[in-house]
């Protein structure tokens, strides 16, 4: 259920100041093919979860039990939150507020890093258990989505830290923000993996 | 030709042919050997003879890039090339290396040739593709860095595009990743992990780039579509070659003692590889259809669209095929491999060769294209080459699943020689398209001799 | 492509993706190298297998047979051969190279002493005890 409620959330977060007329998708085309790819690859990751965990239902219920469910959910509110300042952020600058634009994003920007911040906790626990992924199939799969959902916070927050430091020297306008929305569109994507991603691993049985 | 110093192309042009030609010869012994196993032993052994095919291979693209980018890096900088002479000399010094590996090859047994080559002091031979004694090895990196030089300091006084850009990145990449050929670990599974370094990294990644250079930097001047256009093009393909193929180096990490976590790794990205592929043929016609003018060399029109196509269906398909994990427990190393082999490298980086030399030889002879006569001459040998390299991948293929059908999946499997056997009629047809294939490529050669009025520059 | 995607933004993008991934296939190598030791049956690396391995290449057996699936595909893979037929045939089998009946394919003489032959068997086990998951998916490789 939460899958269902957040993706809904994001979406209509999504629908009420970004779209212009006659432009379907935010952001840049060639950013999306890049997205497409990008969901494709996790796509495949939790189909191939799904269909492992049903030849393994109780190994992968077993070791799901040493994940920290508490840190999973504050980590989803994390990212869900910090989607909400991107979008702020993109709907300031629609009205050509770079400081405004820049501040949000710099909101985003820090939950990203309280984000990383528990991932690291987390995952030190894990090393420090002994567990990697050649431990079981289970491990496998939470090693590495999560730890390539992880290079994505990074990534994404590298973007946001270039369009920040571009929004205050003033590179953005209300007619010309295309940087913006881009590495917005890239955000939701980094935040609505997650929330297929936290379920799944975290919650399923 | 815009600027003189382009001229150099042209001896990296016609040694990168002549050495295609020894390839095609040897890859016809190989052919034959496969079922007349005798044949020319023990003066070329198989191993010997693979050898000189697969080095051939390498070193006459080698050729063909370099020769390819001291073309095409002065037109794009809009200035000479830095240094005429060094790559004159940097010529002579590859191919004198290059002959007299191939004679040591020939003529003195691998163990002596290790031997007196100072392998003791580094052993770096016997491994597949990188079977070079270490001088010639330190040669090709002073070739390639001699190589990067030049074009560098070339980009770097001159108007710098994006496509010279890829292409110097394509051609560091090409130099970094070939320093691992001198790490050879005794641990056998760490010798192969960082050997794909060199191999998988080369042709599922930076050479890609320098293909997609080569070929934006062709479609650019045949078709005369804006370079914005192209450019983003071509970037947006490069990432998706990077995006995919890097990780999908884990194709090659099931079996060789690597962790199991690279069958999902492997599997998942490079079943991705085909996109840029797909991608890059979409992008060649559309340029080709929305030309703002008709160039007189059709010849590299075709040729240019032949590499997009070929590439996707060798790289692309043909790799897919086998790269998923539970396909490739049965696929791996049997002549299924052979058939991707040869159709992407023939697809992908001989098409891309020929594509520029197709382009550039004319106007380093000092027309805008060869005569018609010379041009469909041109088409007929492409035509040639690429069917019957089809028909030798489609043999291959069939090689393939009958053997892996006979030796792997059969309740009373058979030995490896039981089978080779009961395939030979795919052998035997493979060699009589290995004939037409080689007939092609002599009617390619002709065709730089044909006379003829010639289209003069506009 | 829509017009409003710069090409500095695609420069962007490539170079960002780029590293991504390089970076991705690093922490993944690493791993990897880490793991290794549970898997490739280095313990056993003596200097005999080294020698044997030195001799396999300088050789070019390579460039016929397979090792693990990888090389040329004219003759039987190696990296079982030790399990498939054992240490006598494997030294029977070098020295009488080669067989020279009449259109078959040949295997060169390598003039080998029995030592050198002993440490080339010696890297042939240790081969075959690599854990390779699983593969081949029979004996014959």
């Amino acid at each position: 259920m939460l899958t269902q409620n957040a993706t809904i959330n994001l979406v209509e977060l999504q629908q009420v100041p970004i779209l212009k007329e006659g432009e379907n998708l935010p952001g840049d085309f060639a950013l999306w093919i890049f997205i497409f790819a990008e969901m494709l690859v996790f796509g495949v990751l939790f189909v191939a979860y799904a269909f492992t965990r049903a030849n393994n239902v109780e190994l992968f219920n077993a070791s799901q039990l040493t994940l920290s469910r508490t840190s999973g959910a504050i980590n989803t509110l994390v990212l869900i939150t910090s989607s909400y300042f991107v979008v702020r952020g993109v709907a300031a600058i629609k009205l050509g507020l770079s400081k405004q634009c820049a501040d949000w994003l710099m909101g985003a920007f820090l939950l990203g890093g309280v984000f990383i911040s528990i991932k690291i906790v987390e995952f030190h626990a894990k090393f420090a258990a002994d567990i990697s992924m050649s431990t079981n199939a289970f491990y496998m799969f939470y090693l590495s989505l999560t730890f390539f959902h992880f290079m994505h916070v990074l990534m994404g927050m590298v973007i946001l830290a270039s369009i920040i430091v571009k929004a205050r020297r003033g590179a953005y306008n209300a007619q010309h923000h295309t940087g913006v929305e881009t590495g917005a569109s890239f955000w939701h994507m980094v935040d609505f993996l997650w929330i297929i991603l936290f379920p799944l691993i975290y919650i399923i049985r | 030709m815009k600027y003189k110093s382009q001229a150099v192309a042209k001896l990296y042009f016609i040694a990168a042919i002549g050495l295609f030609l020894g390839q095609i010869l040897f890859g016809l012994i190989m052919g034959l050997q496969y079922v007349v196993g005798d044949f020319l032993f023990p003066a070329i052994p198989f191993n010997v003879a693979r050898m000189v095919h697969t080095n051939l291979l390498i070193v006459w693209l080698l050729f063909g890039f370099m020769g390819a980018s001291y073309f095409l890096i002065p037109e794009e900088s809009e200035t000479e090339l830095f240094s005429p002479k060094l790559a004159i000399i940097t010529f002579w010094v590859f191919l004198a290396a290059g002959a007299i590996t191939v004679l040591g090859y020939l003529l003195v047994p691998y163990a002596s040739l290790a031997k007196w080559t100072g392998n003791d002091l580094l052993n770096t031979m016997g491994r597949e593709f990188l079977e070079q004694p270490l001088p010639t090895k330190v040669g090709i990196v002073l070739v390639a860095l001699s190589w990067l030089f030049n074009i560098t300091m070339t980009m770097l006084k001159g108007r710098k595009t994006a496509i010279s850009l890829v292409l110097t990145l394509g051609m560091l990449g090409l130099a970094v990743f070939f320093l691992f050929s001198f790490y050879n670990p005794v641990n056998l599974v760490k010798d192969k992990f960082y050997w794909w370094w060199v191999v998988h990294l080369w042709v599922e990644g930076v050479w890609e780039l320098i293909l997609g250079a080569m070929l934006a930097f062709v479609l650019i001047k045949v078709t005369g579509v804006d370079r914005e256009v192209v450019e983003k093009w071509l970037y947006v393909i490069i990432t998706m070659t990077l995006v995919t193929g890097i990780i999908g180096t884990g194709h090659h990490y099931y079996w060789i003692g690597t962790p199991v976590y690279w069958q999902w790794w492997g599997s998942v990205f490079s079943a991705l590889e085909p996109i840029p592929f797909f991608m890059m043929t979409v992008f060649a016609f559309n340029m080709v259809n929305k030309r703002r003018r008709e160039h007189p060399n059709k010849a590299a029109v075709l040729w240019a669209l032949g590499t997009s196509v070929m590439a996707f269906l060798g790289a692309g398909v043909w790799g897919f095929l086998h790269t998923l994990a539970p396909v490739n427990y049965y696929a791996h190393g049997t002549q299924l491999t052979a058939a991707h082999g040869h159709l992407a490298f023939y697809g992908a980086y001989a098409l891309v060769v020929l594509t520029m030399i197709s382009y550039a030889m004319p106007i380093i002879r000092g027309r805008a294209a060869n005569p018609e006569r010379a041009q469909i001459m041109e088409m007929w040998s492409f035509w040639l080459m690429t069917v019957s390299i089809f028909f030798i991948t489609l043999f291959l293929t069939g090689a393939g699943i009958v053997q892996i059908w006979l030796q792997r999946i059969s309740t009373t499997p058979m030995s490896f020689m039981a089978v080779q056997d009961q395939i030979s009629i795919f052998y035997w047809a493979r060699e009589a398209a290995g004939v037409v294939f080689l007939i092609g490529l002599l009617l390619y050669i002709t065709s730089f001799f044909v006379k003829g009025e010639s289209k003069a520059f506009e | 492509m829509s017009a409003t995607f710069t090409k500095s933004m695609a420069r962007n993008v490539f170079y960002g993706g780029g590293v991504f991934f390089f970076l991705l296939f690093l922490a993944l190598t690493f791993d990897t190298m880490k793991v290794l030791p549970t898997r490739d049956n280095s313990q056993n690396i003596t200097p005999a297998v080294a020698h044997g391995k030195k001799l396999w290449e300088t050789n070019n057996c390579i460039g016929c047979h397979t090792l693990l699936g990888e090389g040329a595909y004219f003759a039987p893979e190696l990296g079982n051969v030790y399990v498939r037929r054992g240490p006598d045939f494997i030294k029977a089998w070098i020295k009488g190279q080669p067989t020279g009946v009449p259109g078959r394919r040949q295997m060169p003489q390598f003039n080998l002493s029995d030592a050198d032959i002993d440490d080339v068997v010696a890297f042939l086990k240790y081969a075959s005890e690599i854990n390779t998951n699983k593969w081949p998916p029979n004996i014959e490789g």
